[in-house]
Parts: C-alpha cells; structure tokens; sequence
C-alpha cells in the first residue's frame, strides 16, 4: 500500500530536482517514470489479490485523507503511469529537434502525481484542488508553444477557472448541507435526510462538462490542441481531460439518488449521442489532422457519457466496464495519434492534410502507428476500443427501448472510420521522391507506435482486465 | 493441449509469421522473401493436408483462446471450414508464384507481400472461426490486410476504388457485428453446429431473429457482393492482376459467400430458417443478383471489367444453392464455392498475362491472341467453357446440382433463372473465344517481350495452365474421393444429419 505512496512522491520529487537541475531535467523525470512502472504493477498486483485497502494517513474525524486504492484505481494508476513513461520516452529522443522547452519535465511530472492524489482520495475537497492545479498545469503546458498558443492558452484558463468556480459552489452547498466532504458519508447523508442535493450535483457536473471539453461545452478544446506540442497534446488528451470523467462518474455513481439519476439519464444520453455525432461530423469536415484529432476527441467521449447515462438507468456491470475500457483505450489511442502525427509533421514538414501523402512509404511506422490507434477509436477488432464497444452494445441490444442509442452508435462508427481512413488512405498514395538527405529516424516512431500496440493487447488481456474492472 | 488442438492455429500463424516478417525486409532482399513466401506456402498446404486427412477421418480439431466474455476465439476444423480452407490455400499457392513473377522489378515488393500473407492468414482464420465472435473478429481483419493491395499502385483511380471498398466492407462490417451482438446478447456465441443453436428462441424472439438475420446478411452481402452491395467490386479492377485474383477466388468475395454458409446452416440451421420463412428472400435476393450480374458483364468493353461483373453473377450461385435449403441444391452451392474459384483465377491470371505481355485491356484488342498465346488462351477457353456450363468441366456440375436441387426444394422457376444466366454467359465468353482463336490479329497495344523460350514469362504462365488443367480435373474426377464434389457430398451429409 505504501508503494502507491511513494509512486506519488516520485515524480512530484523529479520535478523539485528537475527545477533545480534544470539541464539534467528530462533523464530524472523520465527515470522517475521508469521506476513508477513496477512499483504501480506490484501495488496492482497487491490490490487485485488482497482486495481494496484503506491508505490511512492520519486518522482525523474529518474523513480528509482517508485515501483508497481499489483494483480500479490501481489500474488507471498503472495506466497514467505507462501513458506518461511513454510520453516522456518520445519526448526525450525528441525534444531537441520538436522545440519542446526545458519547462515540459516539470510540468510533466506533475501532470502525474496531481493525477494520482486525484485518483486515491475519494473526498470532494482534494479533488477540487487536484483538478484546479492540474487544470493550471494545463494551461503552463500549452503556453509551452510559445507567441502563438497565448490566446488558446488564455482562453482555456478562464473556461478551466469557471469550471472550478462551479465546482467548488457545488462542494460549498454539499459542505454546509450535510457537513462533509468524504464522499462515503456524504453518500449516507444524501440517502437519509432530506436535504436536495441537486443544485449542488448539477454545479459540480457543470464544472466538470467544462473542463472534460464534453460536448456542448467543448469548443475550447480543439484550439488548444491545434497549438500545442505533440507531446502536450498527447499528454492533454490521453490523461488530463480524464480527470474530470473521472470524477463525473464517481460523483453520479455515488451521490445521485434514483430520482435524480433519471434525469441524468437523459441529459448523458443526449449529450453523449450529440457529442458522438456533431463530433464526427467536425472531425470529418477538419482542414488538419490535429484538428481532426482533436474533435475526434470530443465525439469518442460521447461513448463515456452514453455508458454513465445507461448506467445511470440500467445498472448494469458491463456498461461500468465499458465506460473504464473506453476511458482506457482513448487514452492510449490518442497518444499514440498525437505522437505519430506530431512525429509525421516533424519530419515531412508541413500541418495540412496533404503531409501525409505517401507516408506509407517514407514513415512507414508512424503511419501505422496511426492507423493502429484509430483502428481502436473505430471499435475495430481486437482492439480496446472493441472490447468496449462490445460491452456496450450487448446490454443495449437486450433493452429494446433504447434503439434510438443502437442507432447512434451505429453512426458514430462509420463517422470515426470515415475520419480515420480519410487521413489513412491519403498515406497510400505513391510517395513523391524525397529529397537525398531524407532519413526519419525510427526510434521516435517505435514509440509512438507503443501505446497502439498497447490498445491492441487490452483485448486480447480482456478477461482479468473485465475482472479488475468489477466483472 | 495436445498437437491436434494447436493445428488450426499453426495453419494461420504458417502464413502470419512469413507475413510479419517480410515487412521487415528490404526491397532487394529478393531470394530471402521468395524463400519466406514460398515456405509459407508449402508448409501451409502440408498442415491443411494433413488435417483435411483427419477431418475427413472424424478428427476434431478444436483450439481456444479466452477472448471475451462468454465468446472465447474459437478455431474449430470441420467439413465445411476445410472446403473454405484447402480452396484458399491451394489457389494462394499458385498465386503466390504469379504474383512473384508478376511484380518482378516494381517497387514496394515487401510491403505487397507483408499484406498478402496476412490477407491469407485472415482469410483461412475466417474460414476456421468457431463462432460467431472469431469469424467477425477475421471478416475486420480481412478488409483491413485487403486494402492496402487494392490501392497497392498509389493512383487517383487505385485510391478512389480503395476508398469506395472500404466505404463499402466496414460498413458491412460494422452492420455484422451489430448482428453478432444482437445474437450474443440473446444466447451467447457457442461453436457453430450443424442445425445451428438458435432453436430454443423461435418461440419468443422470432421478431429479433429475423433483425439478426437481415443484419448479419446485410454485413455478409457487401463481401459477397449481393444485388445492391456489389459496388464495389468492379471498381477494385484497378488493383494489379494478383489481387483480382484474390478478391475474386481465394478470399475476400468467397469469405461473404462462405458466411453467408455458415450463418444459414450453422447459426439459424435449416429448420428456424424454414420457421422464420426466410429462405424465399435469400433466393430471391441470389437470382437476381445472378441475372443483373451476367446482364452488366454483357455491356462491358473492358476484359476485366467482364469478368467482375461475372463474378458477381456467380458468387451468387453459392448463395442460391444454400437458400433452397434442400439437400441436393445445397451440394451444387458448396462445389461452386470451390468451383467458382478455381475457374475465376484461371479467368484472371490469363487477362493478367494478356495485359502484361501484349497490353491487351479491351475486349476488341483480343483478336488472334490465340496464335501468340496459346497456352494462356487455351487456359482461358477452358476457364470460360466451365462459366458457361459446358460438359466435362466443373462449371456444369455445379449447375447440374443446383438446378436439380431447385426442383426437389420447390423452387422450378429458379431453373429459368440458371437457364438465363447461362444463356447470357455463353453470349458474354462465346464471342471472346470466336476472337481470341478465329479472328486475324491486329498490331498489339503494348507488347514486352518477357521470356524468350515461352508466350511469356514462367511463373505467370505456370499458374493459369495448372489451375486449367484442374477446372478439367474436377469435371472428369468428380466421382473419385478426392473431388470437391465428394467433399461437399460428405458436408451436406454431416450438416444435414444432425438429429
């Protein structure tokens, strides 16, 4: 237990060193992250086979710090870890010729521990301060770009700086209407007494949507993305826009009482099949291929708010599986997206579309790279993607009133495999000669093709993955 | 697990592992990838003779792997998948060596290869599939490992027909595993069996069956290339003359036929089909496509263009001959599924040799090619007399079958449908013939001269006259045991006596 403990402390103690060290920065955060990998797989290991344990820090009456690790938060821990050692791997062969700055490593490995308090304590005061740092973390992150990324970056500040205001007026009535901010007691309070908690839970959900980039409140997002570096993007993408899902579901799963819940029901079901479907129809209509990422960012998370506005009404352990699994394979896809075409840009110069003509033929591995992980964002098998896609069509197709759902999902396939081969196809035509000096090297490519292979072994790994996810 | 369980999987991976490691390959590391290519090949016809040996013994053959849940990755060898399999690999075999020959000197030779073994592994692991589950897990990969060889050349044309497959194939591959969720979600996805498992809910779901069938058929047509999901498969002519090979006999078309096989007699099973009163629509859905096929192949001027549109008329005659649902037409579908394949190669090699060495694409530019090209002509004449029905080649079996068949399932308006259709094929092949053999040759468009002791080069003239010689084998052997006849006379013996 106390090694989930120290996995915490690692990167937040790579980013002290890296501050003050700065030449040696990127190999101590990139060995802190080394080191996190075995150290997350044994306390998973632990925790699968011991079950959830209580990560007592002090024993205050407040119920703060009263952390957990669950086989769940085990394995997201795991997942952020690998996510950022793979980042940081592209980054490091990378980042003198990608223009990142010396700043990226902190940040960086801040992005991780942040992410890890978040993940271990289950009350609402420590995710709000987790969530409003990684979000300000965020922002540094994109203002790496330098001149041109200030309007984006300054724009998802005040949005980020909204949502958290909306979140904390949230926790604020919570606090003063049942006394608490764990989320077990509050989830006793709210099923006793009568106090409404609605206003408060709209807020919060609010504040979420804002800073999840979850459709209609989404428009910052591709901005954001469109300047940032590849590694920022993938790092945004894959990790930091998981947060506040995170935290929606276990806000809804928890707190919401079977009245209210109807309601979300509805308003995740409505949201998620917009979102699945005014997001594929952006990314299909996209100039540039960081765009089109980037809005097929918005509409992958339309899945997200189908499962927890499904769950939410059926209550079923597959649509909970199916909602981490989608959580985990967008991540990993979208990392590997980021970093091919981040790599693909690098090399052949240019942001348009037209880039990638014939980069089946000059990047070979980063072209599969890409095409791997959109396989996964397609639902194609035996990717992640499928493995979740899978959970979630089973359950629907044994409730007939939800076929309008079917139909949206139906959709929402064709419109991610339009956006994917649209940019896949453009690869296979005949290569114009590059010039003599030509060379990609292949290591940057190797690892942006990594967390596509990854993606791809969740399914085959799918039966204790289903068993961690609560099967 | 025993040597017997670990087969079927040996037989994928003996094209997969070649696959993957000919990517790796540099394009002038030529002997190496033949070498690869070629031991593939043979290890893989060794390991399919083997286990059509057992089949053929009453072996079985079972291998699994957890994959999700209550749906493991089935391998499974039986009568009907061994049908599918020795097909494929047999016609990979020789085209394997034509496509050797054919792409001798043009570049991307590695990554060609890389996708053609993989299309192959996927092609005889769709043919394995011991559920529903694997088989849509192959039916993806499949379109996935095809692509890349249809837009091979790199044109605007070849992406164009590239964009228009996928369009089409992942959509009917999403459409099937919909279907295949919808019939997960009813009752799991255990092994196929003949007689399908799908009677315990004919009483109370016989509204969502049929959706599961028109979904799945829906998904299973666009390969097969039923009536209006047949789009795509004349345009992918602008792929090189190996992968016609490949989309038209060995894989990708024969996979939505071989499907549509399994989902009739192994999912639903002859029964619930006769319950649900879904035959008819099958059959009506086939005919049509016959005659609209063999009607578009009697407009085209382009040689492979014909073909195509021919092979749309004829795929369908696999279809056809499993809808009746009768034992007898169900023996006339599963021969032309071999049948079929081994004539359509045939057909394609010789136009890919006429194009190649002479420059000959247009139906009027054949004039004479019999004299220059005697062994490819004689290959396609033998090629095209089986497409008519002519007697002693295996095309006449095939209709013999199914019209016979059509009248023991109470379908006797099907035989004017076969009697057309072989009207119009001998009007679209007969006047091929009469040119390539009977009229003067004119200058020819475009000719190489490829080798100096043949028409044209070894390896692209090898493969056509041995896949003729068998189009006459399996006309005149079809009584002896190793015939495709005998083998689809002991599937429909196994799928039809399973009380």
């Amino acid at each position: 237990m106390s090694l989930v403990l120290v996995a915490l402390a690692l990167p937040l103690l790579a980013a002290v060193l890296a501050l003050c060290w700065r030449r040696q920065a990127a190999w101590l955060v990139w060995l802190a992250a080394l080191l996190n990998l075995p150290l997350l797989a044994v306390a998973l290991w632990q925790v699968v086979t011991s079950g959830s344990q209580p990560l007592l820090l002090s024993s205050t009456e407040t119920g703060l710090l009263n952390w957990q690790l669950t086989p769940l938060t085990a394995l997201l821990m795991l997942l952020v870890a690998s996510i950022h050692f793979l980042v940081a791997s592209y980054s490091l062969s990378q980042w003198r010729f990608a223009g990142l700055s010396l700043y990226f490593w902190p940040l960086a490995a801040l992005v991780q521990s942040l992410f890890f308090v978040l993940l271990l304590s289950a009350d609402l005061l420590f995710w709000y301060l987790s969530m409003e740092l990684l979000g300000l973390v965020a922002v540094a992150l994109v203002l790496l770009a330098g001149k041109k990324a200030w309007q984006a970056a300054l724009r998802y500040l005040l949005l980020s700086l909204a949502g958290s205001l909306c979140f904390l007026l949230g926790v604020a009535l919570l606090y003063t209407q049942y006394g608490s901010f764990a989320l077990s007691e509050l989830t006793l309070g709210i099923a006793e007494s009568s106090g409404d908690p609605r206003l408060a839970l709209w807020l919060m959900t609010l504040g979420l949507m804002l800073k999840a980039a979850l459709w209609p409140l989404h428009w910052w997002l591709p901005a954001a993305h469109l300047v940032a570096p590849a590694a920022v993007s993938a790092l945004h993408a894959g990790l930091i826009i998981k947060a506040p899902l995170f935290l929606l579901w276990m806000l809804w799963s928890q707190l919401a009482t079977p009245a209210i819940a109807e309601v979300g029901s509805v308003w995740f079901l409505l949201t998620g099949s917009l979102a699945l479907l005014a997001g594929g129809w952006s990314a299909l209509r996209a100039p540039l291929p960081k765009l089109m990422i980037a809005h097929s960012t918005v509409a992958q998370l339309g899945y997200g708010l189908l499962a927890l506005g499904l769950m939410l009404s059926l209550a079923e352990p597959a649509l909970e599986q199916a909602f981490w699994l989608f959580i985990m394979a967008h991540a990993l896809a979208k990392a590997a997206a980021f970093l091919a075409i981040g790599e693909m840009q690098l090399r052949l110069g240019g942001k348009r579309l037209t880039t990638f003509r014939g980069a089946s033929q000059t990047m070979p591995l980063a072209m599969f790279a890409l095409a791997v992980a959109g396989g996964s964002l397609i639902g194609l098998p035996p990717s992640g993607g499928f493995l979740a896609k899978w959970q979630l069509l089973v359950p629907l197709w044994q409730q007939s009133q939800y076929w309008p759902v079917l139909l949206v999902i139906l959709l929402g396939t064709l419109l991610s495999a339009g956006y994917v081969f649209r940019l896949v196809v453009l690869a296979f035509y005949r290569a114009r000669p590059r010039p003599a000096g030509f060379k990609a090297p292949v290591l940057p490519q190797w690892l942006a093709l990594m967390p596509a292979l990854l993606v791809w072994g969740l399914a085959l790994f799918s039966l204790p993955l289903l068993h961690w996810l609560g099967g | 697990m025993d040597w017997n369980s670990w087969l079927p999987l040996w037989i994928v991976l003996s094209s997969l592992l070649p696959g993957l490691l000919i990517f790796t390959l540099a394009e002038d590391r030529y002997v190496l990838r033949t070498s690869l290519n070629m031991g593939g090949v043979l290890l893989k016809l060794g390991l399919v003779g083997w286990m059509w040996q057992g089949v053929k013994a009453g072996q079985d053959y079972y291998f699994e792997l957890p994959f999700l849940p209550g749906a493991p990755l089935v391998l499974h060898g039986d009568a009907l998948s061994m049908q599918f399999v020795l097909l494929s690999s047999v016609l990979w075999c020789v085209t394997t060596l034509y496509a050797i020959g054919y792409l001798e000197g043009s570049p991307l030779r590695s990554r060609f290869f890389g996708y053609f073994n993989l299309c192959v592994s996927a092609t005889v692991g769709l043919a394995l599939s011991g559920n529903l589950v694997s088989f849509v897990l192959f039916y993806e990969l499949l379109t996935l490992a095809t692509f890349p060889l249809v837009v091979h050349r790199g044109t605007a044309a070849a992406l164009k027909a590239g964009r228009r497959y996928l369009a089409y194939t992942l959509t009917g591959g999403t459409v099937l595993l919909f279907g295949a969720a919808l019939l997960h979600s009813l009752i799991g996805s255990p092994v196929f069996m003949p007689g399908g498992y799908l009677q315990p809910l004919l009483a109370e779901h016989s509204g969502v069956l049929t959706l599961a069938f028109v979904l799945l058929i829906a998904g299973l047509g666009v390969k097969a290339a039923l009536l209006p999901l047949h789009g795509w498969l004349p345009e992918a002519m602008v792929a090189p003359a190996p992968v016609s090979a490949l989309l038209h006999a060995v894989a990708v078309v024969k996979a939505g036929a071989f499907g549509i096989v399994r989902v009739v007699y192994d999912v639903f099973g002859v029964e619930v089909m006769q319950q649900l009163d879904l035959g008819w629509l099958l059959v009506v859905l086939a005919s049509s496509t016959i005659l609209y096929g063999s009607w578009r192949a009697l407009q085209q001027q382009d040689l492979k263009r014909r073909l195509a549109y021919s092979t749309v008329s004829q795929v369908s005659y696999v279809t056809l001959g499993v809808a009746m649902l009768g034992p007898v037409a169900a023996i006339g579908g599963l021969v032309h599924l071999v049948h079929q394949g081994v004539m359509k190669i045939t057909l394609f090699f010789c136009a890919g040799n006429f194009a190649e060495t002479l420059g000959i694409h247009k139906i009027q530019e054949l004039n004479g090619v019999g004299r220059r090209m005697p062994l490819s002509s004689t290959a396609f004449t033998l090629g095209a007399a089986g497409m008519i029905g002519l007697p002693a080649t295996a095309g006449m079996l095939s209709k013999w079958y199914l019209a016979t068949g059509a009248l023991e399932a109470g379908y006797p308006w099907v035989l004017l449908v076969l009697l057309g259709s072989s009207a119009m094929n001998a009007m679209y092949f007969l006047p091929l013939l009469y040119r390539i053999w009977f009229l003067p040759a004119a200058p020819w468009p475009q000719e190489r001269v490829l080798s100096n002791r043949f028409e044209t080069h070894w390896m692209l003239l090898l493969p056509p006259v041995l896949t003729a010689a068998l189009v006459l084998l399996m006309g005149l052997l079809a009584g002896t045991d190793i015939s495709p006849l005998s083998w689809s006379k002991l599937i429909v013996e196994r799928e039809f006596s399973y009380d």
